[in-house]
């Protein structure tokens, strides 16, 4: 059964590939080669791509409840399983160019990192100055921006 | 002509293997997070949450390259020979 935290986030990265793929849909049709092959492939794309995201957060929650050594062993079996799963699905994509444009299909499996870097750019900072602004200073800051580090 | 084509697909296909030895980085990578993130929740039972967040998204961040790599090694299988044969037709018949 996966974590709240496991729940959370994937649902926050679904959100984020959503979006962008609605992003590039209409970059596709502003460059004028949409069709309804992009649509499948992108599809397929964001569906291997949230997959992926799940897995890898199933295992993360199992691997940290293990001892250190088979924690790593045990990620890096499932990370080789997904990057099978990934070339399936975009060997799939290749060999039915009628259904499934590639380049749909492979542009989505990186947009769960954009999703990411886009929160830690827009949220990460807003987080840091309301906590600032009620006076609790945080421990985590993203970009290292701290001024008593410079000041040392 | 044969033989250029020959050429054409043993490179893709040697490019394409090349490529995924970038996949390798992010396994041992990924291990190595979450063995430290073990040891730190053994150390501080009561942050797992935190902990599990972190690792999760340093987890997808550190997986970039592999797939990076993989959709190279699929676009040089797939869509780059015939790319480079159409390449190849249009300066022989010119």
């Amino acid at each position: 059964m996966a974590d709240p935290v496991v729940k959370r986030e994937t649902l926050r990265i679904s959100l984020g590939t959503i979006v962008l793929s609605a992003v590039m849909q209409l970059v596709f049709v502003l460059i004028k080669r949409w069709d309804m092959t992009v649509v499948c492939g992108n599809l397929l794309g964001a569906f291997t791509a949230i997959l992926n995201f799940y897995l890898m957060c199933l295992t993360v929650q199992r691997c940290v409840q293990l001892p250190a050594d088979k924690a790593a062993l045990r990620i890096r079996a499932s990370q080789s399983g997904r990057l099978f799963m990934m070339a399936a699905f975009l060997g799939m994509a290749a060999l039915l160019p009628k259904v499934f444009n590639i380049f749909a299909a492979a542009i989505p499996l990186i947009f769960p990192t954009l999703t990411i870097m886009a929160y830690k750019l827009f949220f990460a900072k807003k987080q840091i100055a309301e906590a600032e602004k009620s006076g609790i200073k945080p421990e985590y800051r993203p970009y290292g921006d701290d001024e008593s580090e410079e000041q040392e | 002509m044969e033989l250029a084509m020959g050429i054409i697909l043993g490179c893709c296909a040697l490019g394409a293997g090349i490529a995924m030895i970038a996949g390798i980085g992010p396994g041992i990578g990924e291990g190595q997070a979450v063995a430290k993130a073990c040891e730190a929740i053994g150390r501080q039972p009561e942050a797992k949450s935190e902990v599990t967040s972190t690792m999760i998204m340093g987890c997808a961040i550190a997986e970039t390259t592999g797939i990076y790599a993989l959709v190279i090694a699929i676009l040089l299988i797939f869509v780059a020979p015939g790319i480079f044969a159409g390449v190849l037709k249009s300066v022989i018949g010119g």
